[in-house]
């Protein structure tokens, strides 16, 4: 390893302790279990095939709350406590705290996704006929990368204020309104901005997902939206410095 | 070493700081000085690499803290201003993370943190959360930190800030002993705390240096000379003692004013300010006031306060002060 992965790493890992030392980091992963198990529980019919298509639904939906509640903390709270002058006077550049703090959230959020990998299992070993695997596994990518994009958003907004709540409202609304620009007619639009409005639509591309397509574009957009606003998270910081 | 070369910095309309220059060499302890808002966060702050200045540069062991900005901050020991850690942590687990961030190996790290709780006299509360710890151990796991990865530079803002007399005397002695083989910078709002640690000193009034220079010189060149003298006359009143005294000893050169008070037992207590440079005025005084009939019990001369110097300094007006030219790494 690199001395620049090292203290990358180091700050990843801090990251994610401290979502396991809070509560809220635990009751987090049970109420998201609590409802993805209840969903998948009550989707089992008798004779007809499984699908974790209701699991995918709510998780992708639940992501919405979650996703910024775990990321509002991310460089807001060392802003608000002053820990900020500590990590930017260590040896690690401001690239290094960005993606280490970003990288923290994530592995929480594997935290909370791997344990639902019982499900899957689980149909397969009761379900008669045996479920498709391709909607599921092209569903595991689609949230994994839905995670990442609204993580992304979360750590850009949470390196411009020092408010969590302001961080977590902040990151909410961006994501509600990429989760809401598909039921926008295209049509109503003026003509420059309807390929904006195409291409920002999550819930085609979710759709496809959702049909076991797994399109490298789709996959493109989300990695490159989700640097972009790593990105933006980077030009936050060194603002600061400049401020 | 540390090379400070003209920085300024504004935050929107205000000039925090405005061409502030100074070089500290290896092995001193300097004490940076100001009133609030004087300037010295910033400053240090700059120095640190926690802000860029609008202008200027500063160099930390050769390293420019903005084009070698990683290089310069491994050598950085930094304690900032009531001591920011993460309360949900152990003592250990910080200092651990904190040693990872330097990219200290697990050897180096264990030994590293040993020394550190040693040192610093936190070993008893090495598992205890932060949180839950007092200011004083607070400031000792910052201390501890900053001083982890044995940098060659430490910057340290008001280290003594929440300890009590007995840790104070120990941080005092530990960083006297850390400064031996390292460059240092002490923030304080303690006087006679920076008077104890520091070997020189850099006031910072309005955003610019008021006085950049070694402890004693600017003791004795900026500070008002005094000279105390105790006497009883003859045989007179009070009121005829006062102006007869003052009378005699006015006469004498440098003598710029004199102040008169009653010692509880009887005796009349004369302060005489001097002018800095004329020579020394006690044996004049004591000639004149011994061949008047006057019997002399004391006659010293006062060793200014840095209180008073430094109050001095802050109220005189701002004049471009002429700092050191700081030498070219």
């Amino acid at each position: 390893m690199t001395a620049t992965l090292i203290p990358t790493l180091t700050i990843a890992r801090r990251e994610l302790a401290s979502m396991f030392r809070l509560p809220v980091g635990w009751v987090v992963i049970a109420l998201f279990l609590v409802l993805t198990a209840s969903v998948v529980a009550l989707s089992i019919q008798p004779g007809a095939p499984a699908s974790l298509r209701g699991f995918f639904t709510l998780s992708a939906w639940l992501l919405m709350p979650v996703a910024p509640a775990v990321s509002m903390r991310l460089l807001a709270e060392e802003r608000r406590t002053g820990t900020d002058e500590m990590l930017l006077t260590s040896p690690v550049s401001v690239l290094g705290v960005v993606v280490g703090k970003f990288l923290g959230a994530w592995f929480f959020l594997l935290c909370m996704l791997v344990p639902t990998l019982v499900y899957p299992v689980l149909l397969v070993a009761i379900s008669d006929p045996r479920p498709d695997l391709g909607p599921m596994v092209s569903g595991y990518i689609l949230l994994l990368l839905q995670g990442t994009l609204y993580l992304a958003i979360g750590t850009a907004v949470s390196s411009m204020t020092s408010n969590q709540t302001l961080a977590y409202l902040a990151t909410l609304f961006p994501i509600l309104a990429l989760l809401l620009a598909g039921s926008l007619a295209s049509e109503s639009l003026p003509e420059v901005l309807r390929p904006i409005h195409d291409a920002l639509q999550i819930s085609r591309r979710a759709g496809d997902f959702a049909r076991g397509i797994i399109d490298t574009g789709h996959v493109v957009f989300f990695l490159a939206a989700s640097a972009w606003c790593l990105a933006l998270a980077h030009a936050g910081l060194e603002w600061r410095k400049w401020r | 070493m540390i090379l400070v070369r003209e920085i300024s910095k504004s935050y929107a309309r205000i000039r925090a700081v405005r061409g502030i220059s100074f070089a500290v060499e290896p092995g001193e302890i300097v004490g940076l000085l100001g009133p609030n808002g004087a300037g010295k966060s910033t400053t240090m702050r700059i120095i640190t690499g926690f802000l860029r200045p609008d202008q200027g540069s500063v160099e930390i062991d050769g390293f420019d803290t903005h084009a070698d900005s990683l290089a310069a901050r491994q050598r950085i020991g930094y304690l900032p201003e009531s001591a920011p850690l993460y309360p949900e942590m152990s003592v250990r687990g910080y200092l651990d993370h904190r040693a990872r961030l330097f990219s200290l190996d697990r050897t180096q790290r264990i030994k590293a943190i040993n020394t550190a709780l040693d040192r610093c006299n936190i070993t008893d509360v090495a598992r205890r959360r932060i949180g839950q710890l007092s200011k004083g151990y607070r400031q000792r796991v910052g201390l501890a930190a900053a001083m982890l990865h044995d940098p060659k530079v430490l910057i340290l803002d008001e280290p003594s800030n929440g300890l009590d007399p007995s840790q104070i005397r120990q941080t005092r002695s530990l960083v006297r002993e850390l400064a031996e083989s390292r460059t240092m910078i002490v923030s304080s709002h303690i006087l006679p705390e920076v008077e104890r640690l520091a070997t020189r000193l850099v006031v910072i009034a309005g955003g610019q240096v008021r006085a950049d220079d070694q402890l004693d010189t600017l003791l004795t060149t900026r500070g008002t000379r005094q000279i105390l003298a105790e006497i009883k006359p003859p045989t007179t009143t009070t009121t005829t003692t006062t102006q007869s005294a003052s009378k005699l000893l006015a006469a004498i050169r440098g003598i710029t004013a004199i102040v008169h008070a009653d010692t509880p037992d009887g005796w009349l207590a004369l302060t005489l300010s001097v002018d800095p440079s004329a020579p020394d005025p006690r044996p004049e005084i004591a000639r004149r006031l011994t061949a008047s009939g006057f019997t002399l019990r004391e006659l010293r001369e006062v060793r200014p306060t840095l209180e008073r110097v430094f109050a001095d300094l802050i109220e005189s007006p701002a004049t471009p002060t002429p700092t050191p030219s700081p030498t070219t790494a």
